[in-house]
């Protein structure tokens, strides 16, 4: 750009990148900053115009020029270069002890426990979740007790704009804040906590960032059409994928079980899931996700100081218990978690070039991650 | 006492055209005036509306242009002289009825007022209703100035009553809206008592035979034009050049031909029956010129009456050129002014003229700057329309299917431009958004996934979207109506209608239901407050998701402008300067860049919103809509 004219880093550049390419995550980092963007139903919407050069809404968003480098450097003081599943301190399996969170959970509900003793402890004030719905449209939501945690348990497999709620407020001020993201969310709390914008929000005060594993999300609206075909209007109480090979997504709706092929949904996996580079939540204190074939188990990455102290007393509360990850298994993790990778740099290279795209990266990391993901059964 | 009651024979008194023509009405007798306001019509039967009382009248707003008519006739059936008026797009809906009329005849004289509006000044098109005269084999006058409009009415009952026919007159918005001086005659003293003879039939049928007695009226007509001092020359014997005019055109030729100075060399035939044509009349005055120039709003109406009896003589008149639309010389489109008239005789006629310096415009412009703030064409403070709109764009772009607002007639038409923030996407006739949407809402079958709603106002409403919203439920149409009920005729001056309580006269009238009736039609109706944009946003999506069936989202408010003249205003709004986020991101001006509500200022300086208290109605809707909670309202 010799011409000297600025490139945009607003709304209207969003507009181009991200809505028009259809990779917004609905993460939910662009809304309650200004009128023009709103969600419905778990997409982002632009209302009206907005001509600023630069705005939040650009600089926050996961799916526009990620300085990966800058981002890493920020929570872990290094640059992005552990390309298997990012900087971790330690990796153990754990489960929360108290049934009151296992009978909810999707898993072993350490999520849950854990913030529930960030929270009785005083670590955190507020935490920000995404509530677990009968009608499972998902948005974020401040919640401060135990029951309003438990609300937020199990997965929908369906992503949406829960970091809305951390700009939305309401916030009294000077709240210490938890929250649980998908890793398009986590990137995106990373880079609000980079931008150098005038922030009007408190991310300032987010001490606690629990990111989920996410392999894909899928989008809301035609979703929700999908299973109201298959399942009438039945309120939905759980939804669970079965581990490969079978790969079933078993819905429990109006106390009956329903098995739909996880073929039959993907065509509803958001297409900015496919060009996402993350599976485990990177840029997180602590990433937690399901142990594949150890039922009621979590494996939890522990990655910041946050994070390590954290699991340690609620350990030594006796919240949770831990266990050591066996090596099969770590390794399965860090397979799953490079070949999602290389799938990005697959589907970026099919939609024009891996250079043409919302990150940073070397052509010696592309490199590596082509190369060690070679041979990986998928 | 009112200008136009007053019984001062031979006072010269100042009106409007639409005045003089209520006058000329009055001088004449008439007992039952109806009409649909339209401009530029409205004046006439408002004015009436005004005197009724005092001159023992009916005037009513009728519910549509159709009905006015057949209110009028059916006086004229009973012996007494009615007049109706309407604007040009009114007279389309009251076609049906007109073109049976003239086959029924009528008794007492009838008199249809067609005020056109060439450029669509305030309508939807510029249609020249003249054409209407010849389709129907109606007398048809043309007033060129405010006397004559004033005469002219008079003389249309006379002619109504002489031939046992409606009269039209068709006046232009340059008579209707402009004013003058009118000498006054006197107003009758008696009037005769109304009996439906029952030995007497209006029929339309038998068609044949009917319409043979009509064409025989007719040629009556065209006999007393022959007479007609409505028609008359000015100018030498043997002018270089003829203008043969009517209407607007007469008071345009004559500052043309003043402006050139060539008034010795160019005569004007001013035409005042303009149907039928005054054909020997006409051939007479052909032999004047071989050069003729036709001046008129919009149409080439006489250029080619003219030319069609000219056709007819040209062995007795010999070679002429004619000068007019057919040939460039005068635009096809548009209105006139004498600019566009003056440039047209100078190029015919090889004169030198030295224009207005375009310097003076830029002057005029200047002068009047200051005077007349600029103001964007929308919307006015408070209206309860822009709030509605507002919840539309947020709605429909929320709802993501792409949704399609089909217009209407009324001020929310302006909803098609940035005031409605362009969410508009059809424009027709009244009552045509329910309509269209009847069709639109069929179409899911074959594929269509938007949603389609209609707009309508109130008045529309009840004037022609109906019959549409009885199809919509009888056929299982599925589309959104929002019927936007501002209480008022609003784009036309306020006048009462079915929903408002009141009649033209200012009488107690009972309220018909808008909810009621769109109940009883099978509509799923929902009533919500615009000024609650976040219950309409609401409303709105909710109801867009129903698949199935009519819906109806009555938005009640009443307009701005007529709750202004009987209550306070609501709230006292201000901006609080230190949340004001001006330009910065988070804002970047939502209220002064996209809401626009002429109540809101930018001030450039100081980078912060303004409430203008002159302009700001109170309604409190930019409280909503301020991502800051910048802008606060105290109840006033």
């Amino acid at each position: 750009m010799e011409t000297g004219e600025k490139v945009n880093k607003g709304l209207k550049a969003l507009e181009e990148k991200v809505f028009g390419n259809d990779q917004c995550t609905a993460c939910g980092a662009c809304l309650s900053l200004c009128p023009y963007l709103r969600s419905w139903k778990g997409r982002v919407v632009k209302l009206d115009d907005c001509n600023l050069e630069e705005g939040r809404c650009f600089a926050y968003c996961p799916r526009t020029e990620v300085d990966l480098d800058e981002v890493y450097q920020r929570i872990f003081g290094k640059n992005y270069e552990e390309i298997e599943i990012g900087p971790f301190k330690r990796i153990v399996m754990a489960r929360a002890k108290n049934p009151l969170f296992t009978k909810k959970a999707q898993t072993g509900g350490v999520v849950s426990s854990l913030i529930d003793f960030a929270l009785r402890e005083g670590m955190i004030q507020s935490g920000i979740l995404t509530p677990r719905d009968g009608d499972l449209l998902p948005q974020g939501k401040i919640i401060t007790g135990r029951k309003a945690v438990l609300g937020c348990a199990g997965s929908s497999y369906v992503s949406g704009p829960t970091l809305e709620a951390l700009n939305r407020g309401p916030w009294k001020g000077q709240e210490r804040i938890g929250i649980v993201g998908l890793p398009c969310q986590v990137l995106a709390l990373a880079r609000m906590k980079n931008s150098t914008l005038e922030k009007k929000t408190p991310i300032d005060r987010v001490d606690l960032v629990i990111g989920l594993f996410c392999t894909w999300a899928l989008d809301y609206k035609p979703f929700m059409a999908f299973l109201k075909q298959r399942i009438g209007n039945r309120s939905i109480k759980k939804l669970n994928i079965t581990p490969p090979p079978e790969r079933i997504l078993e819905v429990l709706a109006g106390g009956e079980h329903y098995q739909i092929p996880v073929d039959d949904i993907r065509s509803f996996i958001r297409p900015s899931c496919r060009v996402c580079l993350d599976m485990t939540s990177e840029l997180s204190d602590l990433s937690i996700g399901t142990v594949e074939g150890k039922e009621g188990w979590n494996t939890v990455i522990i990655r910041t100081a946050m994070g390590e102290n954290l699991l340690k007393q609620a350990k030594k509360a006796g919240v949770i218990e831990t266990r050591t990850l066996p090596k099969d298994h770590l390794n399965h993790l860090k397979e799953a978690s490079i070949l999602k990778k290389r799938r990005a740099l697959d589907a970026l290279n099919e939609k024009g070039g891996i250079e043409k795209n919302y990150f940073t990266l070397s052509a010696d990391l592309i490199k590596r991650i082509l190369s060690e993901s070679e041979g990986i059964r998928p | 006492m009112s200008s136009i009651s007053q019984n001062a024979p031979g006072k010269t008194v100042l009106l409007m055209g639409n005045e003089a023509i209520a006058r000329g009405a009055l001088e004449a007798g008439v007992k039952v005036c109806a009409a649909y306001p339209g401009n530029p019509s409205s004046e006439i039967i408002g004015t009436l509306a005004k005197v009724a009382e005092e001159m023992a009248l009916h005037v009513e707003w009728s519910v549509n242009e159709k009905v006015a008519l057949e209110v009028a006739a059916a006086a004229s059936f009973a012996g007494l002289r009615g007049l109706c008026a309407m604007k040009q797009n009114g007279l389309n809906v009251a076609s049906d009825f007109l073109l049976n009329l003239n086959l029924s005849g009528s008794r007492g004289g009838l008199v249809l007022v067609v005020a056109d509006d060439p450029a669509g000044v305030s309508s939807s098109n510029e249609e020249d209703s003249r054409i209407f005269a010849k389709l129907g084999d109606l007398p048809l006058l043309e007033p060129a100035n405010f006397q004559e409009a004033k005469e002219m009415t008079k003389s249309a009952f006379e002619i109504s009553e002489q031939l046992g026919l409606p009269v039209l007159i068709r006046s232009v918005t340059r008579v209707s809206h402009a004013r003058g001086n009118v000498c006054l005659d006197e107003l009758p003293q008696s009037s005769p008592k109304p009996r439906f003879e029952n030995s007497q039939r209006f029929l339309a049928l038998p068609a044949v035979t009917n319409h043979r007695i009509l064409h025989e009226k007719l040629n009556r007509a065209k006999q007393m034009a022959e007479q007609s001092p409505f028609n008359f020359y000015r100018g030498p014997e043997k002018p270089e050049l003829m203008v043969i005019t009517s209407g607007s055109g007469w008071m345009y030729s004559l500052e043309a031909l003043i402006n050139l100075n060539v008034q010795e060399r160019v005569g004007v035939l001013k035409l005042g029956t303009t149907w039928p044509l005054p054909e020997s009349f006409v051939i007479e005055h052909l032999k004047k010129a071989d050069r003729i120039l036709f001046i008129e709003e919009v149409d080439p109406f006489l250029e080619n009456n003219v030319k069609e009896i000219y056709a007819q003589s040209c062995l007795v008149l010999g070679l002429k050129a004619f000068f007019g639309k057919a040939s460039k010389h005068i635009p096809d489109v548009g209105d006139l002014n004498p600019e566009i008239v003056t440039h047209a005789i100078q190029n015919l006629i090889q004169v030198s003229y030295e224009p207005r310096p375009a310097v003076y415009a830029m002057r005029a412009h200047e002068a009047t700057a200051e005077l007349v703030p600029a103001r964007a064409l929308g919307f006015c403070a408070g209206c309860p329309h822009r709030a509605t709109y507002w919840a539309v764009k947020i709605a429909l772009a929320l709802d993501g299917r792409d949704g399609v607002v089909l217009g209407d007639i009324g001020c929310y038409s302006l909803g098609l431009g940035p005031s409605g923030f362009g969410q508009m996407r059809t424009l027709h006739a009244m009552g045509s958004g329910t309509g269209l949407a009847c069709g639109l809402g069929q179409l899911s079958r074959f594929g269509l996934e938007q949603p389609v709603i209609a707009v309508c106002g109130d008045s529309t409403f009840y004037h022609a979207a109906m019959p549409a919203l009885a199809n919509a439920y009888y056929n299982g149409a599925n589309f959104l109506l929002l019927l936007l009920d501002n209480s008022a005729t609003a784009m036309t001056g306020f006048q009462p209608h079915p929903g408002t309580g009141s009649t033209a006269t200012g009488k107690e009238a009972p309220v018909i239901d808008l909810k009621a009736i769109c109940e009883v039609f099978g509509a799923h109706v929902e009533v919500v407050d615009p000024f609650d944009v976040a219950a309409t946003v609401e409303t709105f999506l909710r109801l867009l998701q129903e698949e199935k069936g009519v819906k109806v989202l009555i938005l009640k408010r009443e307009c701005a402008l007529v709750s202004a003249k009987h209550q306070k205003r609501l709230y006292q709004v201000e901006v609080e300067e230190e949340r004001c986020l001006g330009e910065t991101c988070g804002c970047n001006r939502l209220c002064t860049r996209i809401f626009k509500c002429p109540g809101l200022m930018w001030d450039k300086g100081a980078g912060k919103a303004r409430i203008d208290e002159a302009i700001c109605t109170g309604c409190g809707v930019c409280t909503e809509i301020c991502p800051a909670s910048a802008i606060r309202k105290e109840k006033a």
